[in-house]
């Protein structure tokens, strides 16, 4: 059939408006226009433009708590106790009282630098990884120590610590995965020999519905699922280690860091980017094209399978809405100690907050993911996220950005510098807010 | 200027009294001996800030990773995502402002390394086979540390500097155990790494978390550096750049047409010889035939049967000194007269004593060149054959130049580890070295000139880039492939950008 020219001068027109209004309702092109606009402290772009959640309630825990070190390797909820694994010991915040208890060496820790904990939902029991040190169980009040000499672990220089569906103890060590099976006391041993690891590094292990990850620096993702018993292997296609040849083929790089595996979504951490995997698509994301303070992360936990956070060296970066590119970055500004955080959407800055403070330092290095806080381990101390009100995805004036223009226009009018001033003197954050 | 850098410290060549030139008007911060204003700038700003400050550094920019040839770089017809290594990483922690610790007897660096095997039930015999290799890194890392203290030690406070050793079997992942043994219970400043490559990602992995700066003197797999951590430095050439040097000579000047690999069955081969596969491949001469051999292996026939069987012109081993040997032996015995290229652990009176006369005309490649007109080397030569009574090779060389840099560092920094690093990272001017120059590149590697060694005559003699007719890696990394007997002198555009960039 041949269409006459009004008639598909017609169908082009409904197409197109369709397409318009499809792209303003459902792909937030009136956002990307109002990302055009100059940002102002505390004012976004646009009214009504929709925001994510952005955590304005922070509070820091250092040793002058009774951290027994600032230096923060590991921090674990568990209920009203957040556990926290530092470079001289461990520690456990009791968040109702705010009140602190810590043990070192002296009180029995079998080694000073705690890099990895979880705990066992059945029993409570608190597993320890320990830097060098091997693992340790604190139950009761007493530590029970495994190492290299008097159990199956394969290497005492343990990154993580996983409670596997509450029978088995999964550690990643420095020389492949080790496994305890508590109902048996067994020990298994996984490396190159009989599992897919191009290479043994093990960084991370994380287990949720059924399934392990394991982040391993140089060989990628691995996965094991505990029913099957059977391995599947993630790598970066393009088996190169100087470029990423296409952002979303694959894991963006084999130097992986960390893996968070939530609705059966797989997000990755490594020292060039992040990545996530939906089971059948995969996801690359850089800090030049996000707003995320940086690409070389630490660690991650992911809230759910559209929300995850980043432990950067520059900062938290936050991806806050999968679906509409959502982000946001809290640092802290050197010089005046206050806090940072700006949210961004494809890459563009909507919105930049001045408050009092944010994360303790931006040397991020562990996080964890707490109901509605999320706690942030650092090079120097423990930053506490409080929730007021959080809610998940965007919305238009969200209460956050009321509560914050209240408490900031009597006193502080809103700053009238630019984008490019406002931004730390980081480069990529300044790339991105230049764009 | 050359007179800041460790070397000078090292071998006596600064200031008899050093110490003596310091006003007690300037900063707490001033180097005891003189710097470069480059390096007082550095020592500035990394001294004025606080925990949560990050000092304002120059850093190394590069157009192109390791200087990598149009011809062989990965998928070069599209234009990749994301390329990385072009920008230095920086630190951003804080550890600078962790003072000085008051009480300091020695000033410890650590010191990693195989120098002694143990028998492995796991690998059926001795854990390595890189004692050879490993003792001679610890000569010369010796030699540095005692040249340093004969010097004044520690110049800011008098004190020596002790070298805290650690053997390094390989096994179970140990290195791991050894380094933070070093970093938390003997509490070194900084750390000379080891030799293999598997066993060094272990210690770097941990240096990173521990933070503390890790010196490689003798690791030459690739992928060290490429790890994105700002606490790693290389102070020699590595496999990658060796391997662009032999395939350019191999396919330009020689122009042969297959060539076959025989190679250690361990970590070492497997990554040394990678860029030789991928860059043959790329260049149109794709390898007819691997072989993997067990290390330490006595009968070769199995692989060497497989790779008469493609008649190659050439074979390229990658793998220890007695192996290479034990293998062209063989190779000869049953008629192969195809050239024999090997890396640069053949260049040893090992290789050439097994091999006998098979060894004339063997090429490696090698990560420097010790015949070389140059005082500086000849002086560490008489003082090394005094001090061990024997001669120094690559690896004695390379730790004494790594185990300087590190003392250099210290020296300028003071007792701070981050400190350490950054006056080293974020040092412009090359280190100048008993091994030639070691310019820095931004993934902190040695970016310096590699060579091939041939055995003619009863001895190994080097040639450059130039010597065999190729053109400089510059041209070769920033235009289209040229022909053999181009030498164009185009300067580096990456390296005008490193020397002036600051950000």
């Amino acid at each position: 059939m041949v269409l006459s020219q009004s008639t598909s001068l017609k169908c082009f027109s409904a197409v197109t408006v369709f397409a318009a209004v499809f792209l303003v309702v459902f792909l937030g092109v009136g956002i990307a226009q109002a990302a055009e606009e100059e940002v102002a402290f505390g004012r976004p772009v646009a009214p009504d433009v929709p925001l994510p959640y952005v955590y304005t309630d922070w509070r820091h825990f250092t040793k002058a708590d009774g951290l027994p070190d600032d230096h923060v390797f590991a921090v674990k909820v568990d209920g009203p106790k957040v556990w926290i694994g530092t470079e001289n010991g461990l520690a456990c915040l009791d968040k109702r009282t705010g009140e602190i208890k810590s043990w070192t060496e002296k009180d029995g820790l079998p080694w000073r630098v705690v890099t990895a904990i979880d705990v066992d939902p059945k029993t409570g029991d608190v597993w320890l990884g320990l830097f060098g040190g091997g693992l340790a169980r604190f139950s009761g009040g007493r530590f029970d120590h495994y190492h290299q000499l008097n159990s199956g672990l394969v290497n005492d220089v343990v990154y993580g610590v996983a409670v596997v569906e509450g029978d088995l103890i999964w550690a990643a060590t420095t020389a492949g995965s080790s496994v305890m099976d508590l109902r048996t006391g067994e020990w298994k041993i996984f490396t190159e020999k009989n599992a897919p690891m191009e290479e043994i590094w093990n960084y991370s292990v994380c287990y949720n519905d059924g399934k392990v990850f394991l982040a391993v620096w140089g060989s990628g993702v691995l996965e094991f699922d505990v029913a099957t018993r059977r391995w599947k292997h993630y790598l970066d296609p393009d088996a190169e280690m100087e470029i990423d040849l296409y952002r979303d083929d694959g894991v963006i790089h084999v130097i992986t860091t960390g893996c968070s595996y939530v609705d059966k979504v797989l997000w990755v951490s490594s020292y060039f980017g992040l990545s996530r995997y939906d089971g059948r698509h995969w996801r690359g994301f850089y800090a030049h094209e996000t707003g995320m303070p940086s690409d070389f992360t630490n660690n991650l936990k992911a809230r759910s399978g559209v929300e995850c956070y980043f432990a950067h060296d520059k900062g938290l970066g936050v991806i806050a809405d999968y679906p509409s590119d959502s982000w946001v970055s809290y640092t802290r500004d050197p010089k005046t100690l206050r806090g940072r955080a700006a949210v961004f959407r494809g890459g563009k800055k909507l919105i930049e907050l001045d408050l009092e403070r944010t994360i303790p330092h931006n040397f991020c290095i562990v996080l964890d993911v707490d109901e509605k806080d999320i706690w942030v381990g650092t090079g120097k101390g423990l930053g506490w996220g409080i929730g007021n009100g959080y809610f998940a995805g965007v919305k238009p004036n969200p209460q956050w950005l009321a509560d914050y223009l209240q408490r900031k226009s009597p006193a502080e009018p809103a700053s009238p510098t630019t984008p490019s001033q406002q931004v730390s003197a980081d480069p990529a954050q300044s790339q991105v807010a230049g764009q | 200027m050359w007179c800041a850098t460790a070397l000078l410290a090292v071998t006596g060549l600064f200031a008899a009294d050093p110490a003596a030139n310091m006003s007690s008007t300037k900063p707490e911060w001033m180097p005891p001996f003189e710097v470069s204003e480059e390096v007082l700038n550095i020592l500035r700003e990394i001294n004025s800030v606080n925990a949560y400050q990050v000092p304002k550094l120059p850093l190394r920019m590069e157009r192109r990773y390791a200087l990598t040839p149009v011809e062989v770089t990965p998928f070069r017809h599209v234009e990749p995502h994301k390329r990385h290594f072009l920008e230095q990483m920086e630190y951003w922690g804080p550890g600078r402002a962790i003072p000085e610790p008051e009480h300091v007897d020695t000033v410890k660096i650590g010191f990693i390394g195989p120098i002694m095997p143990t028998v492995s039930v796991a690998v059926g015999g001795k854990s390595h086979n890189e004692e050879n290799l490993g003792i001679k890194k610890l000569q010369g890392a010796q030699l540095a540390i005692e040249e340093a203290n004969a010097q004044g030690g520690y110049l800011r406070r008098k004190i020596p500097f002790e070298l805290v050793v650690r053997n390094d079997n390989g096994l179970w992942g140990s290195t791991g155990n050894e380094v933070i043994d070093l970093a938390y219970k003997e509490n070194v400043w900084a750390i000379l790494g080891t030799i293999d490559g598997a066993n060094t990602h272990i210690a770097i992995r941990v240096g990173l978390k521990i933070e503390i700066p890790m010196m490689s003197s003798g690791n030459t797999d690739p992928t060290f550096i490429e790890t994105n951590i700002p606490w790693v430095f290389r102070c020699m050439g590595d496999d990658r750049q060796m391997a662009y040097l032999l395939c350019d000579y191999m396919y330009r000047v020689l122009d042969l047409k297959r060539v076959a690999i025989l190679r250690a069955s361990n970590r070492y081969g497997r990554f040394g010889v990678r860029e030789v596969v991928d860059s043959s491949r790329r260049m149109g001469r794709p390898i007819v035939v691997e072989m993997a051999y067990p290390v330490g292996s006595e009968d070769f026939s199995i692989q060497l049967d497989r790779i008469e069987r493609e008649k190659p012109d050439a074979v390229v081993h990658w793998g220890n000194a007695d192996d290479g040997a034990r293998a062209l032996n063989q190779m000869r015995a049953r008629g192969m007269t195809q050239l024999f290229f090997a890396c640069d652990r053949c260049i040893r009176d090992e290789f050439v004593k097994i091999a006998g006369s098979n060894a004339e005309g063997v090429i490696c490649a090698s990560p420097w060149d010790p015949t070389r007109d140059d005082p500086v080397y000849q002086a560490f030569r008489e003082r090394f054959r005094k001090r061990f009574g024997e001669e120094p090779e690559t690896y004695a060389a390379h730790a004494y130049d790594g185990m300087a840099i590190l003392i250099w560092g210290i020296q300028v920094a003071g007792l701070n580890r981050a400190k350490i690093r950054d006056v080293i990272a974020h040092r412009m001017e090359p280190f100048r070295g008993v091994t030639g120059e070691i310019p820095l590149s931004s993934v902190l590697d040695d970016a310096g000139e590699v060579y091939l060694a041939k055995f003619e005559g009863g001895e190994w003699r080097y040639y450059s880039r130039e010597q065999l007719g190729l053109p400089p890696r510059e041209v070769l990394a920033h235009q289209a492939p040229p022909t053999p007997t181009g030498s164009s002198q185009t300067p580096d555009p990456s390296r005008q950008a490193a020397s002036s960039q600051g950000s």
